[in-house]
């Protein structure tokens, strides 16, 4: 059988990927059983944190083209909701959550029917100052923030149904599964708007505002739709993330580098994809935790590729782990040069192109 | 019946006057004709029906219902579609797509969208490129494009503009067919076309604009015998 007629056999069994994806759900489901390693349990936690804030940013950014690079309001909405419902009022997350979702949801709907007025490089530029304003009115507002101090939960009450306890938030599984299963309700939600009339709306004001417009799109009602649906799930990353950690402030869920890192992981794993941020942050995580506990530095010194004595292995080792923001950068330039469509369209492209030699 | 009525419609910019008291009426099931020289204000009128810009002054009336002021998409809505003089299709996606997103205007279902979607690809032939990319498509063929995908917003009347601009002769000729095929489905047309032959062979009537005013309204052959267009396109005559 040559390869043309076997590729034509596989797309043939359109059960095949969906075979391969329950399979891939099912061993995420049963690792924790497996895995032990807390610290292993803790990059898959930050891992599917960052797929969900990706995949929700991808509604807005990668499917309707509104680049905002001002998330971390809807992140750090959700998060500041959730943990000052517990720590002051002490109503357990479970509901909080709901009550940060409306507050981002709101508080999207509000900034969208403002900024979305705006085109283009503006409408980025409005973005941040928007999520700006929110960071330093939670650093002023002591009162209801804590400041610059931050919040931190003394405890996550246990989680009952009737008098028995599910599960009493003491080790990292509970929120291994919570963030599990919100990352494949956002990637369900992002199938789901792909395969509707939302997506197609969507999609066609990424690719030109007025001819969308003169084809009787409501632009306000869809871009805000977009944000919404977005803001759901990126405050839900928000919650669940102060929850993990157990401690929030603004310059962590409300900086502009997060808005930005955001950003990246879609970028770099591929825009306006189903799959694009789950690849980016795949890679990403993984990536930025080696360099900030600087296990590549000392894998280069183990390979015997630098000295640990010499002046480049004292350097790498004291100075790489500072660099991850550099290195970042110089990722994303080189993704950007190099794979325009991230990661997936470029593996995409290299596939058709081997297609086509071997047809 | 006039389904269309322009009355003293005006748009400034600035002081400059882009359209200054323009009316006339468009009637059911007709092709008009809209010619003049450059920056006559043929797109700015189209602009001032289909709300990209409200009329400074005057009304738009289309069913007897004043259209000032509604939105492109509450346009859209109510029957009255257009095209760009510069092409804008939705680069990104393929052609069915492009065309179904039009359809969507009538209905949520995808399957339905899709149903009415090849309807029109086939009324302007393009069942070949159905999954190309709108943006790898030839200009002849993205104006082809451009069309079906108006015409699946079911409009009563459209509105194309330059819709020839850009082609070659052959084309040129496709398009014209396109426009009476159009009309045999009983939508009524409004062009702008800056190519005399074609103008004169698909339009029932004509209206002449010049530095924003309405110089002439007529058939064809009362607008070529009509001195004041000839002067507008040829210049002053000595003899």
């Amino acid at each position: 059988m040559n390869m043309k007629s076997l590729t034509a056999n596989i797309r043939g069994i359109a059960t095949l990927p969906l075979l391969l994806t329950v399979a891939a759900i099912i061993l995420l489901f049963l690792l924790p059983k497996f895995v032990t390693s807390t610290y292993a349990l803790h990059i898959m936690i930050l891992i599917f944190i960052s797929v969900i804030m990706g995949s929700a940013w991808n509604i807005l950014g990668g499917y309707t083209g509104q680049y905002s690079v001002g998330h971390a309001a809807y992140f750090g909405v959700g998060a500041y909701t959730t943990m000052i419902l517990l720590q002051y009022r002490h109503i357990a997350p479970w509901y909080g959550v709901w009550a940060g979702v409306a507050v981002a949801v709101a508080t999207g709907l509000v900034i969208g029917s403002i900024c979305f007025r705006l085109r283009g490089p503006y409408f980025v530029l409005a973005s941040i100052a928007v999520a700006e304003i929110f960071r330093v009115s939670a650093l002023n507002l002591p009162g209801l923030t804590n400041g610059a101090e931050g919040i931190l939960i003394t405890e996550v009450p246990p989680f009952k149904i009737g008098n028995a306890v599910i599960t009493d938030f003491m080790s990292k599984v509970p929120f291994y599964y919570i963030g599990l299963v919100i990352a494949i309700a956002v990637i369900l939600a992002t199938r789901l708007v792909q395969n509707s009339k939302l997506g197609y709306y969507f999609q066609a004001i990424r690719e030109d505002q007025d001819a969308a417009h003169s084809l009787g799109i409501n632009l306000t009602l869809y871009k805000n739709a977009a944000l919404a649906i977005s803001a759901i799930f990126t405050s839900l990353a928000g919650s669940l993330y102060g929850l993990y950690v157990g401690f929030i402030d603004p310059g962590t869920v409300l900086d502009l580098g997060l808005s930005v890192q955001i950003v990246m992981t879609c970028i770099i794993g591929g825009i306006g994809t189903v799959l694009g941020p789950m690849v980016g942050a795949v890679v990403l995580v993984p990536f930025s935790e080696a360099l900030r506990s600087n296990m590549i530095a000392q894998a280069l010194i183990d390979s015997g590729l630098v000295k640990e004595d010499s002046p480049i292995g004292t350097f790498l080792k004291e100075q790489l782990s500072h660099a991850h923001v550099l290195i970042y950068g110089i990722l994303l330039v080189v993704v950007i040069l190099f794979m325009p469509d991230g990661i997936l369209g470029f593996i995409k492209k290299l596939l058709a192109s081997k297609r086509k030699e071997t047809a | 019946m006039a389904i269309l009525k322009i009355q003293r419609v005006s748009k400034f910019f600035g002081g400059l006057a882009a359209n200054s008291d323009i009316s006339f009426e468009v009637q059911q099931g007709m092709i008009m004709g809209l010619i003049g020289p450059n920056g006559a204000g043929k797109t700015t009128l189209f602009n001032c029906i289909t709300g990209y810009y409200p009329p400074s002054r005057g009304e738009i009336v289309f069913y007897n219902k004043r259209m000032n002021g509604l939105h492109p998409d509450a346009v859209c809505k109510l029957g009255m579609a257009r095209t760009w003089q510069k092409v804008r299709p939705l680069a990104r996606m393929s052609v069915v797509d492009n065309v179904m997103v039009g359809a969507l205007c009538r209905t949520n279902s995808l399957t339905k969208a899709r149903e009415m979607a090849m309807e029109q690809i086939k009324v302007v032939h393009l069942e070949q490129r159905l999954d190309a990319r709108a943006g790898s498509l030839p200009i002849g063929e993205r104006k082809k494009l451009e069309v079906a995908r108006v015409l699946a917003t079911q409009p009563k009347l459209l509105l194309l503009d330059e819709v020839m601009g850009g082609l070659n002769p052959a084309e040129s000729e496709e398009l014209i067919q396109l426009i009476l095929d159009v009309r045999k489905l009983g939508i009524t047309q409004m062009v702008i076309e800056h190519n005399m032959r074609a103008i004169m062979r698909v339009s029932d009537r004509i209206v002449v604009l010049n530095s924003g005013e309405k110089l002439a309204e007529g058939n064809p052959r009362e607008i070529v015998a009509n001195k004041a267009v000839i002067q507008a396109y040829l210049g002053e005559s000595d003899a």
